[in-house]
């Protein structure tokens, strides 16, 4: 996995993105812009789901419609997020917040199979009977809160200092004298 | 005023990252709402709704979002408040959300509240996630611009 890391950053795009000013916190940007939109997304499918926004609304309708543009979101977020891991690959692997948020998002993954078939995909009988059920308010609730999680552990990946010590000077010693 | 020295948010340095968390969940919330009725007058995402009763219904939540920023923002801000205040990407960020925020709650609004459609709804939901991917950037920036 380390050898992996430190092969992942040594490639062109991964080395461009550490050592140029701009691209860094131009993708950085992009990915919480995306972000943004997704949460939006996320958002309101939950809240409908649990009868608290939007009970206008079909339930099927707001989840069938949003399907689509949260899984163009969802790509645009994971490959910003993918550029910007590769370019600190090394480092993030000493990083505690890092693995956080990766195990938060293999949880989502996990919650998403859990649920699809009981909740997301009989969104039309709940609109049929008239009642939400409690598994359906618990998937919403548990997806709210795991995606909470990923964006404070996000954050937190920013606060781990890289071990200098640990990472390989000589491979790149321009990303050390920076020390960012 | 506050200064950096005699600050007490300073005290611990646990209170910042809170602050920041908050900052950023409330962000989310409050562009996520705003982008979902910008996305409506591009014609995209939840179309079989009006524009209308989309912008009235995620309305409390863009306030919730907003409430979230305009508390835990100004407490990061006093905690360095010559950092920020000298700081380009700060500035600028402040302009665009000000631009942001009056735009949203006047042309936008209206916009969105008739229900239009068509090219000039889109030029309107187009410029307002601009507005606000500008203030994201300038946000983002302000960490990358402090040590030159």
């Amino acid at each position: 996995m380390l050898t992996f890391a430190q092969w992942v950053q040594l490639t062109g795009v991964a080395t461009a993105i550490r050592e140029l000013w701009l691209p860094y916190p131009i993708i950085l940007s992009l990915h919480l812009s995306f972000i943004a939109l997704a949460a939006g997304m996320i958002l309101v499918t939950n809240l409908r789901l649990l009868g608290i926004a939007m009970r206008k609304w079909p339930v099927a309708d707001v989840i069938d419609q949003l399907r689509w543009p949260k899984r163009i979101v969802f790509l645009l977020i994971i490959t910003c997020g993918l550029l910007l891991a590769s370019s600190k690959a090394e480092e993030y692997y000493y990083n505690v917040f890092f693995w956080t948020k990766m195990s938060l998002l293999g949880l989502i993954a996990v919650h998403g199979l859990a649920f699809r078939g009981s909740v997301y995909q009989k969104a039309a009988e709940f609109d049929r009977a008239g009642r939400i059920p409690g598994k359906a308010k618990l998937a919403a609730a548990l997806s709210l809160v795991l995606w909470i999680g990923v964006a404070i552990a996000g954050r937190g990946i920013g606060y781990i200092e890289p071990p200098l010590d640990k990472l390989h000077a000589e491979l790149h010693p321009v990303s050390i004298e920076q020390g960012r | 005023m506050f200064l950096a020295e005699t600050n007490p948010l300073n005290d611990s340095a646990l209170i910042f990252p809170a602050l920041e968390c908050f900052h950023i969940v409330g962000f989310a919330i409050c562009v996520g709402t705003i982008g979902l009725v910008d996305l409506r007058l591009l014609g995209v995402g939840l179309n079989r709704q009006k524009t209308a009763e989309l912008a009235q219904d995620v309305a409390p939540w863009t306030l919730v979002g907003l409430a979230l920023i305009l508390l835990s923002g100004p407490l990061m801000f006093s905690s360095d408040p010559d950092m920020y205040y000298l700081n380009p990407s700060f500035q600028i960020k402040m302009v665009c959300f000000a631009l942001a925020l009056i735009y949203n709650y006047t042309i936008r609004r209206r916009v969105a509240l008739r229900g239009g459609t068509g090219a000039g709804a889109k030029v309107v939901g187009a410029v307002s996630l601009l507005l606000w991917i500008s203030v994201i950037f300038g946000g983002i920036f302000i960490a990358f611009t402090g040590q030159m």
